[in-house]
């Protein structure tokens, strides 16, 4: 019989926003315990491992051997593959790092139990316990025993396929057209360029892109994202992305030494993140952002803000839903203007034709653009192709 | 009581790789992935057929 516990800040799910929540939490003064129902933080990995590098100070998250390479850019193509390079001058200090992810999460785990967070592996949350509407805790198992924790705060991380947030009444369902199938394959022996990741847009991909980033020593995560609602026969993404690699001769050689999939929420933010006594944070918030599909930074970003808030809310004694709206204030405040930029944007690319595609790309290549801007794209866009500029008066 | 078609999910590793995308959209909320292991609640299950939309590698099938 595992022995029932009690604690300030739940947190489920170690992942990167739930290792930084715990961190944060433990950080600023609370008793902390992070559950994590696989056996091992980190494996499998289930991501394109490509992420930008600008926000990893302000959550203070120190390089380390989980920096797989950097990149100097990405490169956009269109269906006819035209090609535009997004550099350092575009995007400043956006362009970012392809990681070992499992090393990533694993170091963020450290870094919260060097905090003072306490980790429990195999150990799942299998349902929430309340008082009325307030969340206290959860039934867990641990190694298959059943037990309970309370705790004050209580956090869901559980990313993608999250449970808690809808056991806490938080509606974090998605539709099919806010959600991309995902595919990828680790290949080696392929001809991809270390000095940038790749995307290619349009009908390869439908309402998504396929990828390819490079790890080193001819190696690449070569993956697809395909909207579902898009999808039109089982297993499309994986028949997307077979064709393009037979398509491709630098790839079509290449071998896969593994394989991973999972859905990638590409919705606009979530209305609600908070309940009385509980909080939703990172993918299982919907905070990837719609347009790359990349989680990690603002699932980093917003556990920072959620500890933080966790903390206080711990130590005032107060964990009402009203209280808690500190967090969603403060996720919002910094991300939400982003997300919904990047929405509008993801609304309008995946109703693109390829011929538009070819053509944006082609303008867009044929100009020294200094900043990639809303306004600096439409503009280089209208100059060469004044009639496809009409499919973006919404944005002017 | 109209007999529902029958789900299934081939979660014994012939096909499924365990990503959990469907077990995210499910609307029902009654997919569950437990390791190496997806079961799903048959009372709760409507046949709606997202999953099988949602599957990057055609796991689940309806018939």
């Amino acid at each position: 019989m595992v022995q029932n516990l009690t604690t300030d800040v739940l947190v489920i799910g170690a992942g990167p926003a739930g290792s930084m929540t715990a961190k944060w939490a433990a950080k600023r003064g609370a008793k902390v315990l992070m559950i994590e129902k696989r056996q091992e933080i980190g494996s499998p990995v289930r991501c394109g491992e490509g992420m930008s590098k600008d926000w990893l100070k302000e959550v203070e998250i120190k390089p380390g051997r989980w920096i797989n390479l950097e990149v100097e850019g990405a490169r956009i193509y269109s269906p006819c593959e035209n090609v535009f390079e997004i550099n350092e001058r575009h995007a400043g200090n956006e362009v970012g790092y392809v990681v070992e992810r499992d090393e990533f999460d694993k170091q963020l785990a450290i870094d919260a139990a060097n905090a003072g967070v306490d980790v429990l592996l195999k150990t799942a949350a299998v349902s929430l316990l309340k008082e009325g509407n307030r969340v206290v805790g959860v039934k867990a198992k641990a190694f298959g025993e059943p037990f309970e924790i309370r705790a004050a705060v209580t956090v869901g991380a559980d990313g993608f396929e999250s449970q808690v947030g809808r056991w806490a009444g938080i509606p974090t369902n998605i539709a099919m057209r806010d959600m991309d199938t995902c595919l990828q394959y680790r290949m080696t022996n392929v001809d991809s360029d270390v000095r940038y990741c790749d995307f290619y847009l349009g009908k390869v991909a439908p309402g998504g892109y396929v990828w390819v980033f490079p790890k080193g020593e001819g190696l690449a995560n070569v993956g697809i994202g395909v909207q579902v609602s898009q999808v039109t026969s089982p297993a499309d993404a994986r028949t997307y992305l077979d064709r393009w690699i037979d398509k491709h001769p630098g790839y079509a050689k290449g071998k896969k030494i593994d394989m991973v999939g999972g859905g990638v929420s590409i919705s606009a933010p979530l209305k609600q993140t908070v309940v009385d006594g509980f909080m939703v944070v990172g993918d299982a918030a919907r905070m990837i952002d719609p347009l790359t599909g990349g989680g990690i930074a603002n699932g980093c970003i917003a556990g920072k803000i959620c500890g933080t808030v966790a903390a206080e809310a711990v130590h005032s004694g107060d964990v009402s839903k009203e209280f808690l709206q500190k967090y969603e204030k403060g996720w919002r405040a910094r991300l939400e203007e982003k997300l919904y930029r990047n929405w509008l944007a993801k609304e309008k690319l995946v109703t693109l034709s390829d011929e538009t595609f070819d053509k944006v790309i082609d303008a867009l290549a044929g100009v020294q653009l200094q900043k990639l801007s809303v306004h600096n794209i439409l503009k280089a866009v209208r100059d060469k192709y004044p009639e496809v500029t009409k499919e973006f008066e919404a944005f002017l | 009581m109209p007999s529902k078609k029958s789900l299934h999910i081939e979660s014994s590793g012939q096909l499924c790789i365990y990503c959990g995308a469907c077990v995210g959209i499910c609307p029902l909320n009654c997919i569950y992935l437990d390791e190496t292991r997806i079961t799903f609640d048959e009372r709760v299950c409507t046949r709606c057929e997202i999953c099988v939309k949602a599957c990057p590698v055609g796991a689940i099938e309806i018939d």
